[in-house]
C-alpha cells in the first residue's frame, strides 16, 4: 500500500531567506543558515546507495508527523541482513523516529502519523492486516536507559517468550531463559541471583538483560536506540562485543551518537540530518570519504 | 581578580538576609505543625477524657424472687406464658423490699427509676432459658438507671442544686444505701459493643451503628474499587484523548468536589424512589457513598498509573505485549500501591461521612443490630450525630465514646492501609 505522497514534502521546505551561500567556516550565527541552505539542497534526494540485495526490511517514502511537525521527510533505507547498520545524527535529526517506525512503536505516541511503506519480507508492516502485537515479536527493541521489568531477572527474560507461548513447559522455559543469557554474555554473572530483581544489576548488566529479553523471542530484526549512551566505556565495549556476536543471526538497526561507536560496530551507516536521510553508504566509506558536505561537517565533528 | 573579591563582598553582606529568611521559614513550618499537634492532642483529650467513662458501666444487684404465682399461676410452663408474664412487678417487689419505707406513687416512681427499665427483659431471658428459675429467690445484676450511672461516675454530684439535679436527694441517699451494702458496682462495659441503640442511654451501644458502617463500607469498597479502578486504566490507558474523554475528566474532578448530600439526594431519588431498594440500608447507603468516593479513587488511580515510568511501557511493549498485557502485567502491579492507598483515603471519607446517609433514611431510630446489607440501619457517623442531638446527660460519654469507636476503625483501617502497600511494594 503506497500512500500517496501528502503535498508537504514534494513543495520545498520553506523559501530561503539568505542568499549566502557560504561554506561552514562563517561565524556561528551564519552557519545555522548555510546548514538549512545543504539541507534544502538534499531535498529528500539521499546521497549513496539506500538499497541492499534482499533486503529484510526496506522503508519506501516514508514522512512522520507529530501533528502539525514533520518529523521525517521521505525517507528510504533498506535493512539487511545479518548485518549492523548505525543511524547517526545531531539530536532531533529524526533517526530514533525512523527507528521506531520499523516496529511500530510511532503507534503508540499520540498525534503520531507514519506515511510511505515499509515492508519486512515484501509485506506492508503498516497494512491493516498486520497485527502490532506480531510485529514486535518479530523486530525485538533495545532502549536507550536499561528499561528492566522490576520484576526477578528470570521473569524479566521469559516474559517474552510466555506471552507468545514460546515455550511448552517449565524445563523449555528454563533452557530459553539460560540460552537468551548466555549469549547476551550476562549467565555467568546472574546463573546464581535469576530470581533477584532485574533492578538490582549494575546499568551495563541491565542493558546486556534487556538485549536477552530481546533476544528470548528470537526476533528477525533488533532495533537498538542508542543502547549505550547511559553506560560506561567498559559496559559499552561489552555491548558492542556483543553486537557483532549477534550479527550472525540478526539484522541490527542502531541509533547511536557516537560516531566512534557507529564506525566500531556496523557495516552500513545512514546519516540523517534534520528529518532527512542526507547519506546512505558502507561505513568504511562514510568515515573515509563523505560525499554530502552535510555528512563530512558532522563527522569531521564541525557542528553536532 | 577584584571582580571575584566584590562578589565575594557582595555575597557575604547578603548571607545575613538569607539565613534569616531561611529561619523565618523553618520558624514558620514548625509553628504550623505544632499548631496542628495542638489541635489534635486538644481534640483526642477531649474525646477520650469524655468518652472514656462510657466503657464502664453501673449494675445494682437485686434479690429477686421468681414468684410463680405472678410469672405462672397455671404451671403451664408455657413460652407464651413466660414470655407474657410481668417481670416488672418482680423488680418492683425487690425494690420495695430493699427499701421499706418508702411510701407514695411519687416517691416509689423515684425508686424504681434506681434501675434501668430493660431489667425485667434481662429477667424474662432467664426464666426462659431456665423454667426452673421459677419459684427460687436469686441475686441478679441489672443495668443501673442512667442518672444513678452518671453520679456513680461523679458527673452527677450532690452539690448540685437540687431541682436541677437529674436525682433527687432522696435518691441519692438510697444510692449511698446501696453503697454501704455493697450491691452497686461499675464493670466493663460489654453491652456498649454488644447493643444497639436505644432511648435509654444506660442500654444504648454502637454494635448497630458499627455493624451498619461495616456492611456500608463493604458495599462501598466491592463496588468502588473494582469500578473506580477499571475507569482509571481505561481513561489512562485506552481511552482516545478527545473531547469526549476531556469532558469526562472534567466531569469527574467537579464531582470529586459535590457536596455529600447531594449524593445522598441523588441515591434517594434514584436507588430508593426509582429502583424502589430498602430505606435506610446499607445496600443504599454503601451505593451512595461509592457514587461519593469514586472519583476520589479515579484520580487517585490515574495519578498513580500516570506515575509508572514510561519505559517499563515501552519494553513491554517492544516485546510485542499487547496493550492488555502491558497493563495488567507491569502496570497496574506498579500502580496498585497507589491506587490502594487512593481508596483508603476514600474508604475513610465514606466511613466518616454522615450528610448523604441522613438522606436515604440512615438516621432512623433502629434497635436491632442489622445482620444483612439489606436490614435498616445506621451508621457510626450518624449515631454519633443521633446521640450528641439527645438530651440525657449520660448520651455526652456515650457520643465520645461512640467517636472512639470510629476513631479505632479509621485508625484499623490506615493500618490496614499501610500493611498491604508494604506487601504490594516489596512483591513488585
Amino acid at each position: 500500500m503506497n500512500t500517496p505522497l501528502t503535498e508537504e514534502h514534494t513543495a520545498p521546505a520553506a523559501a530561503p531567506v539568505e542568499d549566502s551561500h557560504a561554506g561552514i567556516n562563517v561565524k556561528p550565527s551564519q552557519r545555522k543558515h548555510a546548514i538549512a541552505d545543504l539541507a534544502q539542497q538534499a531535498g529528500g534526494k539521499t546521497v549513496g546507495v539506500v538499497s541492499v540485495d534482499d533486503p529484510i526490511m526496506s522503508a519506501k517514502g516514508v514522512n512522520v508527523y507529530y501533528g502539525d511537525k514533520h518529523a521525517i521527510r521521505e525517507v528510504s533505507l533498506d535493512i539487511g541482513r545479518n548485518q549492523v547498520i548505525s543511524m547517526i545524527g545531531p539530536s532531533g535529526c529524526g533517526k530514533s523516529t525512523f527507528l521506531r517506525c520499523l516496529n511500530r512503536m510511532n503507534d503508540t505516541i499520540e498525534g503520531a502519523r507514519v506515511t510511505g511503506s515499509i515492508t519486512m519480507e515484501g509485506r506492508d508492516i503498516y497494512d491493516r492486516r498486520q497485527d502490532v502485537v506480531q510485529l514486535r515479536a518479530r523486530v525485538g527493541m533495545v532502549f536507550q536507559k536499561p528499561n528492566p521489568f522490576p520484576k526477578s531477572i528470570y521473569e524479566n527474560v521469559s516474559y517474552g517468550p510466555r506471552i507468545h507461548g514460546l515455550a511448552s513447559d517449565r524445563v523449555e522455559m528454563d533452557e530459553i531463559v539460560q540460552t537468551s543469557l548466555q549469549r547476551a554474555g550476562l549467565w555467568e554473572e546472574v546463573k546464581d541471583r535469576l530470581l533477584q530483581p532485574g533492578t538490582s544489576l549494575s546499568g551495563g548488566q541491565q542493558q546486556r538483560l534487556c538485549i536477552a529479553r530481546a533476544i528470548a523471542i528470537d526476533p528477525e530484526v533488533i532495533l537498538m536506540d542508542e543502547p549505550c549512551s547511559a553506560l560506561d566505556p567498559i559496559a559499552t565495549a561489552r555491548i558492542e562485543d556483543l553486537i557483532d556476536e549477534l550479527r550472525a543471526s540478526y539484522a541490527i538497526c542502531i541509533v547511536t551518537h557516537s560516531m566512534q561507536q557507529a564506525a566500531r560496530v556496523s557495516q552500513r551507516t545512514a546519516y540523517f540530518h534534520l528529518g532527512d536521510l542526507i547519506e546512505v553508504g558502507e561505513t568504511d566509506r562514510i568515515f573515509t570519504n563523505p560525499r554530502h558536505k552535510l555528512t563530512e561537517d558532522y563527522i569531521t565533528g564541525r557542528f553536532g | 581578580m577584584s571582580k571575584g573579591v566584590r562578589t565575594a563582598e557582595l555575597v557575604e553582606k547578603g548571607l545575613k538576609r538569607r539565613y534569616r529568611a531561611e529561619w523565618m521559614f523553618q520558624a514558620y513550618g514548625i509553628a504550623a505543625v505544632s499548631l496542628g499537634i495542638i489541635f489534635v492532642l486538644f481534640l483526642f483529650y477531649s474525646v477520650i477524657s469524655k468518652g472514656y467513662t462510657s466503657f464502664a458501666q453501673t449494675y445494682v444487684q437485686l434479690e429477686i424472687q421468681y414468684d410463680e404465682q405472678i410469672i405462672d399461676p397455671e404451671g403451664a410452663r408455657d413460652i407464651e406464658t413466660l414470655r407474657m408474664a410481668d417481670y416488672m412487678s418482680l423488680v418492683r417487689t425487690s425494690l420495695k423490699d430493699m427499701f421499706p419505707q418508702v411510701e407514695g406513687r411519687a416517691n416509689l416512681r423515684k425508686l424504681y427509676e434506681l434501675v434501668s427499665s430493660n431489667a425485667p427483659f434481662r429477667l424474662q431471658n432467664r426464666v426462659m432459658d431456665d423454667p426452673a428459675l421459677l419459684g427460687t429467690t436469686q441475686k441478679v445484676w441489672v443495668l443501673a438507671g442512667d442518672e444513678v450511672d452518671q453520679f456513680m461516675k461523679g458527673q452527677i454530684t450532690a452539690d448540685e442544686e437540687e431541682s436541677t439535679r437529674p436525682l433527687n436527694d432522696q435518691q441519692l441517699a438510697w444510692i449511698g444505701v446501696l453503697e454501704q451494702r455493697g450491691v452497686i458496682e461499675k464493670r466493663f462495659n460489654t453491652e456498649f459493643f454488644t447493643n444497639g441503640d436505644s432511648r435509654e442511654p444506660e442500654q444504648a451501644g454502637v454494635a448497630g451503628a458499627a455493624m451498619g458502617s461495616f456492611f456500608t463500607l463493604i458495599v462501598t469498597l466491592l463496588l468502588s474499587f473494582p469500578i473506580g479502578v477499571a475507569s482509571a486504566v481505561y481513561l489512562e490507558e485506552f481511552a482516545p484523548r478527545n473531547r469526549w474523554t476531556d469532558l469526562i475528566e472534567v466531569n469527574i474532578n467537579n464531582l470529586a468536589a459535590v457536596p455529600s448530600i447531594v449524593f445522598g439526594l441523588l441515591g434517594l431519588a434514584v436507588f430508593i424512589n426509582f429502583f424502589g431498594l430498602p430505606r435506610s440500608a446499607p445496600l443504599v447507603g454503601g451505593l451512595v457513598l461509592t457514587l461519593m468516593t469514586l472519583p476520589t479513587i479515579i484520580i487517585a488511580s490515574r495519578a498513580s498509573l500516570k506515575a509508572v515510568p514510561p519505559s517499563i511501557r515501552e519494553a513491554a511493549l517492544g516485546m510485542g505485549a499487547s496493550q492488555i498485557q502491558m497493563v495488567a502485567h507491569h502496570v497496574l502491579p506498579l500502580a496498585m500501591p497507589g491506587m490502594l492507598t487512593g481508596t483508603i483515603i476514600g474508604m475513610a471519607r465514606a466511613l466518616g461521612e454522615s450528610a448523604p446517609l441522613l438522606m436515604i433514611g440512615m438516621v432512623a431510630f433502629i434497635v436491632d443490630v442489622p445482620q444483612a446489607i439489606t436490614d435498616p440501619s445506621t451508621a457510626l457517623p450518624v449515631q454519633i450525630y443521633l446521640w450528641a442531638d439527645s438530651p440525657e446527660r449520660a448520651f455526652v460519654e456515650r457520643t465520645s465514646g461512640a467517636i472512639m469507636v470510629l476513631l479505632l476503625f479509621l485508625l484499623l483501617m490506615n493500618g490496614l492501609a499501610v500493611i498491604l502497600r508494604n506487601r504490594f511494594e516489596r512483591r513488585w
